[in-house]
């Protein structure tokens, strides 16, 4: 069969990657094809997700924060500090969480949807005009965020003046001054160009990206045994594919950057620095909390405990 | 574009709106209660798309007043436009309907005699209205999933389904404009491109 | 598939149908036939939807009810006659001057079918009292704002820049050249329009009748000056200036000038939202239509057989040329971006083109898409706004394509035309 499978990024980015290892895999072990909808082909994010939901599409990707109008629960993927930064520690939290592959398929099964993984895309870090080294730096900065109620809080707690901006506009909105910075991964820096018309990049270590690979469940649950495995197996393959592929672009996207702007001023900040932002983080928790009520707090609890695990 | 050379002249005076008469209130031709309802459905779609226009212009402007001024943004302020422009959209088709003002391209509809032309606009008011109900039709369903499934705006937190509820409305009322053209050029002698609004009356007004 | 739909299409459009007709049907057959049954028609309204949803839309609507406002009071006429008194008296001024201000507003703006309402409606009643045939004037506007395309900031460019991974400030610096070529030749056959049909001139006006005209302008003057202060001064976005025109309209002419009552702004309100719905309902019909195009992968079935990858970097750029010059005839242009791009990257690459240069190329065609028939968003803005049939705004269209087409040839074959500001910003 001719299986469709759509993601929110371009094709040499992240998702398209995966996406890609996904389609290779699958049409290698079985007699299945897939085609690939990389971002805006068949619409935005919302619009490819219900697409799944209706059958249209058998596979989907999108980041648990646009999910979060959907799953509220989701959005825990919002909370700073909550995903490790080392590598190590990120990776085997992604394989092995209980969260993940335990308390999340239910809430995605209620949305017709088998939630065949999640993966990190990597580090996401902010870019602003002036340099960073605490929240009192992000004062009157107006910063663009998706329109998010926890990212918004968190940004409110660091400091700044979040500035909700469509996705396109805000190339344009930094070059004029509108707004004076904005977050997203690090690849996605690259790819955006932000840097372009930025001059810092600051990394306080508060988030990754990440993004849910979904197949619609009626769709998956009337698959023959086989083709379940063939399809398990190849989420796997990309999956390990990724892990690495992801940790690799955080540090060739800088150089890139690098490369093409010489004069960028890059600041990963040290753990002190780190930490009034980490202090202000516990108000985005107790948001989270209240938005999401017991079930919430449990897949937090959770996540907690599955971080604890991988120490 | 029967008469080109007078179209030319008369146009000469015509611009967006400079010169158009303020608009008298609208007075449906159709019988009895059917017209006072059709009468009133129009007042309210003109109320809907000129408070819709207005409201969107304040609602832009006082975002940059509260981000420029008071170093905060609305953040419900695009999904609030969102909501404002499909009411517009789904009003303004309606009211397009029935003042005959939707956009064709009439150059070969016009070369034919009028004999030709009067089943052409039966059937063009017949396969639109029938599209138009399929639209409200499926419009609704999808409203109806999107209500099941619960997704929310992420600003407003009101669900999404809410601001769709015009679409099956707007079609629907388009819809029977078209079969009440359509059953008006059946009964009358004259061609009319809406229930009120004859073919070929004033080429600047209203062949669009 | 692709070939039933479009014929379909075409048939319904020359029969007089109200043009969302052939959209929607489009849209409908093709999700008929690619789902087999009524199954899946949700998603044709779900798309329908989402043609609507982008916020820069706002634009159009505030820009239309800005300028319906300053056309109905002094503020429109105040500066046309400022810019009469200084190009009056030349042959064709007024026209180049018309060509000029849509490439600027439509530049700064970032909308095309904003510049034809903003821009387009205060002039053409003038235009057509100076002389000028409509079919010029219409033909004029819109193609004079598609320029707006390839000048900074661009969201063409920029989601190009995004899918195929090409610095944003190279592309806008590259459109600048071929922009300003488009304008020159606009301006000149103008020139030659205005020479070859007599248009007349008025008698040249003194310093002193300028100062006046300025004097008169002063206040109608804050318009430009919000539009482009408010954005490159980072205040607005070109969406929100926008907004800002309506609030300072309305001060003018109901607090300087005295000349709108609540009434009228009432039924100007009233008229803006007519005419977004009419254009918007063919914006969202529009996308839904694009879907199906996208969803059967149809591009990509009509590319395979062409063998382009035998082609030198010429062949090249003549097919993509061709693909979207299609393709914005009939889909949103951003749709087509999306799609088309991924597919010409591989082969963009292995010919060793320059990226800058394919998305100048690709950004050009689209501008000259929208305003081609048979479907072309500023020519339904044009036809709702200027209340002219269709066929009337696209008669005068043939030698604007024409030079438009040149410039695209000339780009081909000299690339310098956009890469040469370009080299010399990015010292290349
Ligand atoms: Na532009
Ligand atoms: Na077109």
């Amino acid at each position: 069969d001719t299986w469709r499978y759509a993601f929110e990024e371009a094709m040499d980015e992240v998702q398209g990657k995966f996406a890609q290892k996904f389609k290779e895999e699958v049409e290698a072990n079985s007699d299945h094809t897939i085609q690939l909808f990389p971002f805006g082909t068949l619409g935005e994010s919302a619009d490819i997700m219900e697409q799944a939901q209706a059958g249209i599409l058998q596979f989907v990707d999108q980041s648990p924060g646009f999910t979060g109008a959907l799953i509220p629960e989701a959005q825990v993927f919002f909370v700073p500090y909550l995903l490790p930064q080392d590598q190590e520690k990120l990776q085997s939290f992604f394989r092995e969480s209980k969260a993940i592959n335990e308390l999340f398929p239910p809430l995605y099964a209620d949305q017709g949807l088998e939630l065949l993984t999640m993966f990190p895309e990597g580090e996401v870090c902010m870019t602003t005009q002036e340099p960073v080294h605490s929240p009192a730096d992000l004062d009157e900065v107006k910063f663009r965020v998706m329109t998010n109620p926890l990212l918004v809080k968190s940004y409110e707690a660091f400091g700044a003046t979040p500035t909700p901006l469509p996705t396109g506009e805000i190339y344009g909105a930094l070059q004029t001054g509108i707004i004076q910075g904005q977050e997203n991964p690090r690849f996605y820096l690259e790819s955006m160009k932000m840097y372009e018309v930025t001059d810092v990049i600051t990394c306080i270590g508060h988030n990754n990206f990440t993004t849910a690979v979904m197949a619609n469940k009626d769709f998956y649950d009337g698959l023959a045994d086989g083709d379940k495995e063939v399809v398990q197996n190849a989420i796997d393959v990309a999956f390990d594919y990724i892990l690495d592929y992801q940790a690799e672009l955080d540090e060739a996207s800088f150089d890139k950057i690098k490369e093409a702007k010489p004069e960028i001023e890059i600041n990963i900040l040290s753990d002190e620095e780190r930490q009034p932002f980490k202090d202000a983080a516990g108000q985005v928790e107790e948001a989270f909390i209240e938005m999401t009520g017991d079930t919430g707090q449990k897949i937090l609890d959770q996540m907690k405990a599955d971080l604890e695990a991988t120490n | 574009m029967k008469e080109p050379h007078s179209s030319q002249t008369q146009s000469q005076t015509d611009t967006t709106s400079t010169d158009d008469p303020p608009s008298p209130a609208y007075r449906s031709d159709l019988p009895g209660v059917l017209g006072t309802v059709d009468t009133a459905i129009s007042r309210i779609e003109s109320v809907m798309l000129a408070a819709g226009v207005l409201l969107m212009a304040v609602n832009t402007i006082a975002n940059v007043v509260g981000r420029f001024v008071f170093q905060s943004s609305i953040f419900f302020s695009e999904e609030l436009n969102r909501i404002l422009i499909i009411m517009i959209t789904f009003a303004g088709i309606s009211y397009a309907a029935r003042h005959g003002r939707h956009i064709r391209m009439s150059a070969i509809y016009d070369a034919l005699s009028a004999k030709l032309r009067k089943p052409l606009m039966i059937a063009i008011a017949l396969i639109t209205a029938v599209f138009m109900f399929g639209l409200a039709w499926y419009s609704l369903q999808y409203m109806l999933t999107q209500a099941g499934r619960g997704r929310v705006l992420p600003s407003l937190q009101i669900p999404v389904w809410l601001i769709y509820v015009w679409v099956p409305v707007g079609f629907f009322m388009t819809g029977t404009q078209y079969l009440l053209t359509a059953i008006k050029n059946m009964i009358e002698r004259d061609i009319y491109l809406s229930t009120n609004v004859l073919e070929g009356y004033d080429d600047d007004e209203f062949e669009i | 598939m692709a070939t039933t739909i479009f014929s379909i299409m075409i048939v319904l459009l020359l029969l007089g149908f109200p043009m969302m007709i052939p959209l929607i049907v489009g849209a409908f057959v093709g999700f008929y036939s690619l789902f087999g049954g009524m199954g899946q028609m949700e998603t044709m309204v779900q798309q329908m939807m989402a043609g609507i949803r982008p916020a820069s839309l706002i634009a159009v609507p505030m820009f239309i009810l800005a300028a319906d406002i300053m056309t109905r009071g002094q503020s429109a006429g105040r500066l046309i006659d400022l810019v009469m008194s200084f190009v009056g008296h030349m042959r064709g001024g007024l026209a180049v001057s018309t060509a000029a201000a849509c490439t600027m507003f439509g530049a700064v703006s970032g909308s095309t079918q904003a510049t034809v309402v903003a821009i387009g409606s205060p002039l053409r009643p003038r235009m057509l009292k100076a002389g000028y045939k409509d079919s010029f004037i219409l033909a004029l506007i819109v193609n004079s704002s598609d320029i707006a395309f390839l000048i900074p900031p661009s969201i063409g460019m920029i989601i190009y820049g995004v899918v195929s991974n090409t610095s944003i400030s190279e592309l806008f610096i590259a459109g600048v050249g071929p922009g300003l070529l488009i304008l020159l030749l606009f301006s000149i056959y103008s020139w030659v329009y205005a020479v070859r049909n007599k248009v007349p001139t008025e008698p040249k006006t003194s310093w002193k009748e300028r100062l006046i005209a300025l004097q008169r302008a002063l206040w109608p003057l804050g318009f430009p000056a919000i539009i482009i202060g408010g954005i490159y001064g980072g205040i607005f976005s070109p969406t929100e200036a926008a907004a800002a025109c309506v609030l300072y309209a309305l001060f003018l002419e109901m607090v300087v000038f005295r000349e709108l009552t609540f009434a009228g702004l009432y039924d100007t309100a009233k008229s803006t939202g007519l005419i977004t719905a009419v254009v918007f309902i063919l914006v969202g019909a529009g996308a839904a239509f694009s879907w199906v195009i996208s969803f059967a992968q149809i591009p990509q079935g009509i590319l395979a057989g062409i063998g382009i990858d035998e082609m030198g970097q010429v062949g090249v750029l003549v097919v993509i040329s061709i693909a979207f010059f299609i393709g914005c005839m009939f889909v949103d242009p951003i749709v087509v971006i999306l799609v088309l791009v991924p597919i010409f990257a591989p082969v963009v690459k292995s010919v060793g083109l320059d990226p800058v240069l394919v998305g100048t190329i690709i950004t050009l065609q689209v501008a000259i898409g929208s305003a081609t028939p048979p479907f072309g968003c500023d020519i339904f803005t044009a036809i709702a706004v200027f209340k002219r049939p269709y066929i009337d705004v696209i008669r005068g269209t043939p030698p604007f394509i024409v030079i438009l087409l040149g410039v695209s040839a000339a780009l081909i074959a000299f690339p310098q035309i956009a890469l040469f500001l370009r080299d010399l910003a990015f010292a290349k």
